[in-house]
């Protein structure tokens, strides 16, 4: 049976990282189909969703044959390692020390990038806009794995952590198809600030448990991981904290 | 194959963005199992180490990351 005070973290952190995830893919397929139509891109998107799967059909079983503790704790190493670098960029952000992430300059910077390309080999312009959109699918595609893995495999959670990131990367698919413009009202940034908070807590939740510690509360410490986490994501940006500076790529 | 290699760089990038971050949560990692398996401060113990030597690594990243945009 399903116990929302376990499963609720753990479907929040991978539709709130998949939806930032597909929000930048999407900004990227977006910039080839309108350089090159729909086709090539739709070809990319199609090829990078095909080796995405073919990975998780070869490399997915083998997770069962991993010894628990050894999964537990290697997820939650690469989850501390991914999680704090989004939690310091995120905090970086937030004092306006580094640009903000903006999807319309993105889009300008990735069309402007495959103009120059396309202009210096032009027979090859349906090429590179299907490689430039099978890149980003399975770059960002891989990081929604990941995440699904790291906050599911852990507790029988996989079924309803990839729901959580199959809802957000549709919810993407048909804004996308709808409004055919980067999702640049996404608040990406505040998204990325709470999914680095989310993914650090998971990592020292696992990392513990992998190295034989039982955390006093058992999920409960989840909760209070959270906190001090989102504590320090603020108060490292209220440390450094300047004027925010011109958006930018 | 060009492609299979700029994947791969990014794939890297994606855990190891911020080298010293990266090293001193693995040393932090390692430091905790010594202290729990070796030293047998105790669980809790272990834990609290954990969780504040996360903690500080995240505020001195943060710190040194705006000194360096500062130069």
């Amino acid at each position: 049976m399903l116990i929302w005070s376990t499963a609720a973290p753990a479907i929040g952190a991978a539709f709130a990282a998949s939806l930032v995830e597909a929000v930048e893919a999407f900004t990227i397929v977006l910039a080839a189909a309108t350089l090159r139509g729909w086709r090539p891109a739709a070809l990319g998107t199609s090829a990078g969703i095909g080796a995405l799967t073919a990975s998780l059909v070869i490399f997915g079983p083998l997770l069962d044959t991993v010894p628990i503790q050894i999964l537990q704790l290697t997820i939650g190493v690469l989850l501390l390692l991914f999680g704090l670098g989004w939690l310091r960029k995120a905090s970086l952000r937030a004092a306006g020390i580094i640009p903000l992430h903006d999807e319309e300059a993105i889009f300008a910077a990735y069309s402007a990038d495959a103009c120059e390309a396309m202009s210096a080999h032009r027979a090859s312009g349906d090429w590179l806009a299907a490689t430039m959109a099978f890149k980003a699918v399975v770059l960002e595609g891989l990081e929604v794995i990941f995440i699904v893995i790291a906050v599911g495999a852990g507790k029988g959670l996989m079924l309803p952590a990839s729901l959580g990131a199959l809802a957000a990367c549709t919810l993407v698919l048909v804004v996308g198809a709808l409004v055919h413009r980067p999702l640049s009202r996404v608040p990406e940034n505040t998204l990325k600030f709470g999914v680095g908070v989310m993914l650090s807590a998971f990592g020292v939740y696992w990392s513990g448990e992998g190295l034989g510690i039982d955390w006093p509360g058992q999920d409960a410490a989840l909760l209070i991981f959270v906190v001090l986490f989102l504590g320090a994501g603020l108060a490292g940006a209220a440390m450094v904290r300047r004027p925010i500076p011109e958006v930018a790529t | 194959m060009k492609l299979i290699k700029e994947i791969g760089a990014e794939l890297v990038a994606m855990f190891v963005g911020d080298g010293r971050l990266a090293v001193c949560v693995l040393a932090l990692i390692a430091g905790v199992a010594v202290l729990n398996d070796i030293a047998r401060v105790g669980p809790l113990a272990a834990g609290a180490v954990l969780v504040l030597g996360c903690l500080a690594i995240l505020l001195e990243s943060v710190r040194r990351g705006a000194a360096m945009y500062d130069r």
